[in-house]
């Protein structure tokens, strides 16, 4: 939370329902309240998150976290990384990618691109929801910078 | 190629044994020639002698004639001084002819008349010379009017004349002999020269032929060389390109997998979070009396667990599956670096790495030096060596202690072979490909394991370029034997990929 006072928003691009409501119990259960805006596809979240002329200036005066699955339909969630961290408007907003491969030089790339936090889904649930309650500290802690 | 050779080496055999035959006929010829010529030269010389003795004895007979007739006109002594020599030297002249004739027997008769002829002309000489001496001058003249001289002297002419026409022909035809020799000899000589001159003109056609046919297989080669460099290419890039689409589908599938694994867990565990809240209502006694709440209970606390059970342990056991996938795909894109090993100093550490489990068991490995030093990725290898070492601990005989050996079996050809024999449980022959094969074990499944081991070892020695074979037989042992190139190709794949 902001300390204007100003929400911040969740912006959650998984494509798996199942995924993304899983990620969100586990969220609500850390305490965490900010409204989630999910996105079940690469195309929509970047229309979201760069407006209809793709400048990203919409962005400029959002407090936004990034959830970011890198396995999308329509393009890989690597790309939409790459964008955010690229544009002026949205490169300070904090990306946590979380996605089910722990390949090691995925994990490099995507921190070497700015990701913010990596996070594997596993298998072993009780790691999940453990993360995920992690994940929501760290959202109570973290200082969401104003972004020009 | 080999078929032309050998008739080209045929065909300049036949050129040259050609020209040496010509050269030896050529020889035999001319021998040949040199003594007929020689012969036909002897005829010569002994034509020339017989007519120059023929000449000179009808000479001397003439000579004895004509001063027989000037003494008989003259009755002076002077004139019988050329008859007595003429008459003398006869018999000198006789025998020069007789000489010259000795080797013609069939002449003998003619110059047996020849001999008599003359004999009975210079009796009629030396009669009438005597007649003259006596002073008898008419008596003497009266028989040379008598003509028996004249018709001695006629027959003299005849017989000589035809001995000398007839030993003229024969010097006709030596000296035709010697002409007709000459001429051959010159011929069989040209022809001989051609003859040689064509074989070595055909020799030396043959030769440039085959030049130049070596030059034009060369050149073909050449070109099939560069197809064949560029074919192996293609199929290289082609193999590369599989390889590549194989390791991204298993890395995409087991991806896709896991996604909703991750969900069936996830929901799982919510399943159980929401079985909780139920839990109380069963234990509570009221449920009892609820119709359907005995049945109730018997659900929530047996039923739902049990399905639970089951299907967090399936998730778990494909999770572990998946997980080897990724493992397996994941080290096929791993970059090999080739480092020189010391396999001495390589082996001492795998088996540093057992010796706890090893003396638990009270068994031993034992390292057969020397070993080489080759150019390898030490990742790759020590993960083929554990395992291999690892399987023959995991799978020995209850109550024998495991034996490991470790040895070089061979070095050549670029490449050393080791093997890792061990007296375990052994795999029976109709598990030997098998237990390469992934997710695939052999004998009684008592130990943990998901059955990747072997084929990720097979995967890796095949990455190094070299191959890995077995032979076991159940209950003694097994003995892998892994072949590995003594340099590791890096091949521009893998620096890619």
């Amino acid at each position: 939370m902001d300390k204007d006072g100003k929400p911040v928003k969740i912006v959650m691009i998984e494509d798996d329902e199942g995924h993304a409501r899983l990620i969100e119990r586990n969220i609500r259960r850390a305490g965490v309240h900010n409204e989630i805006v999910p996105f079940a596809n690469g195309t929509e979240a970047l229309a979201y998150l760069f407006g209809p002329d793709g400048s990203g200036e919409i962005s400029a005066k959002r407090h936004l976290l990034v959830l970011l699955d890198l396995n999308l339909p329509d393009m890989t969630g690597v790309s939409i990384l790459e964008k955010v961290k690229a544009n002026v408007h949205t490169r300070r907003t904090p990306v946590v990618v979380l996605t089910t491969t722990d390949d090691e030089r995925e994990i490099k790339r995507c921190y070497d691109l700015g990701a913010n936090v990596y996070i594997t889904k596993p298998v072993d649930y009780e790691n999940f929801s453990n993360a995920i309650r992690q994940l929501g500290l760290f959202f109570s802690v973290i200082q969401v910078p104003e972004t020009q | 190629m080999r078929n032309n050779s050998q008739g080209l080496l045929r065909t300049t055999y036949a050129y040259g044994v050609a020209g040496v035959l010509t050269l030896i006929l050529l020889l035999a010829a001319s021998f040949w020639l040199v003594a007929k010529t020689q012969s036909a030269s002897d005829d010569v010389l002994q034509s020339r002698e017989k007519l120059g003795a023929l000449s000179n004895l009808l000479a001397t007979v003439l000579d004895a004639e004509t001063g027989q007739r000037g003494y008989l006109l003259t009755g002076e002594s002077r004139y019988l001084e050329p008859y007595q020599t003429a008459s003398d030297n006869v018999a000198k002249r006789t025998a020069a002819v007789d000489s010259a004739f000795r080797n013609d027997a069939s002449d003998k008769p003619f110059i047996d008349q020849i001999h008599t002829a003359i004999d009975t002309k210079l009796s009629e000489l030396a009669r009438t010379v005597e007649l003259k001496k006596n002073g008898k001058s008419t008596e003497a003249l009266a028989v040379v009017n008598g003509d028996t001289g004249k018709a001695l002297m006629d027959r003299v002419r005849l017989l000589v004349g035809e001995l000398t026409s007839k030993v003229d022909s024969v010097l006709h035809r030596a000296v035709d002999q010697q002409r007709t020799t000459a001429s051959l000899a010159r011929q069989v000589a040209m022809g001989a020269v051609l003859i040689i001159l064509l074989a070595a003109l055909g020799a030396v056609a043959t030769i440039v032929k085959y030049t130049r046919e070596l030059v034009s297989a060369r050149q073909e080669m050449e070109t099939m060389n560069v197809g064949l460099e560029e074919r192996v290419k293609e199929r290289t890039a082609d193999l590369k390109r599989a390889n590549e689409e194989i390791q991204r589908f298993a890395y995409i599938v087991s991806h896709d997998l896991r996604a909703p694994l991750v969900n069936v867990m996830g929901y799982t565990s919510e399943l159980e979070a929401s079985l909780d809240s139920l839990s109380k209502i069963a234990d509570d006694p009221q449920l009892a009396a609820v119709p359907g709440g005995p049945e109730a209970k018997v659900t929530i606390q047996t039923d739902i667990p049990e399905s639970l059970g089951f299907i967090r342990s399936s998730t778990k056991k494909m999770d572990s599956l998946i997980k080897a996938i990724l493992k397996l795909s994941r080290e096929g894109q791993r970059v090999l670096t080739a480092e020189e090993i010391r396999l001495d100093e390589f082996f001492n550490s795998i088996a540093a790495g057992v010796q706890h489990r090893l003396s638990e068991l009270d068994g031993e490995i034992h390292i057969g030096k020397p070993l080489p030093v080759i150019e390898s990725d030490r990742v790759a290898l020590e993960q083929i060596f554990s395992n291999l070492v690892d399987n023959a601990l995991k799978y020995g005989v209850v109550g024998r202690p495991p034996k490991i050996d470790i040895r070089q079996v061979s070095s050549g050809w670029g490449a050393t072979v080791v093997e890792v024999e061990d007296n375990g449980r052994g795999i029976a022959t109709s598990d030997h490909e098998r237990v390469f094969d992934l997710f695939r074990r052999a004998g009684p499944q008592d130990q943990q394991g998901e059955g990747i081991g072997l084929a990720h070892v097979r995967a890796l020695v095949r990455r190094l370029g070299g191959e890995i074979t077995m032979t076991s037989e159940l209950g003694r042992g097994t003995t892998f034997r892994v072949a590995l190139p003594k340099k590791l190709q890096i091949q521009s794949e893998q620096a890619s990929g």
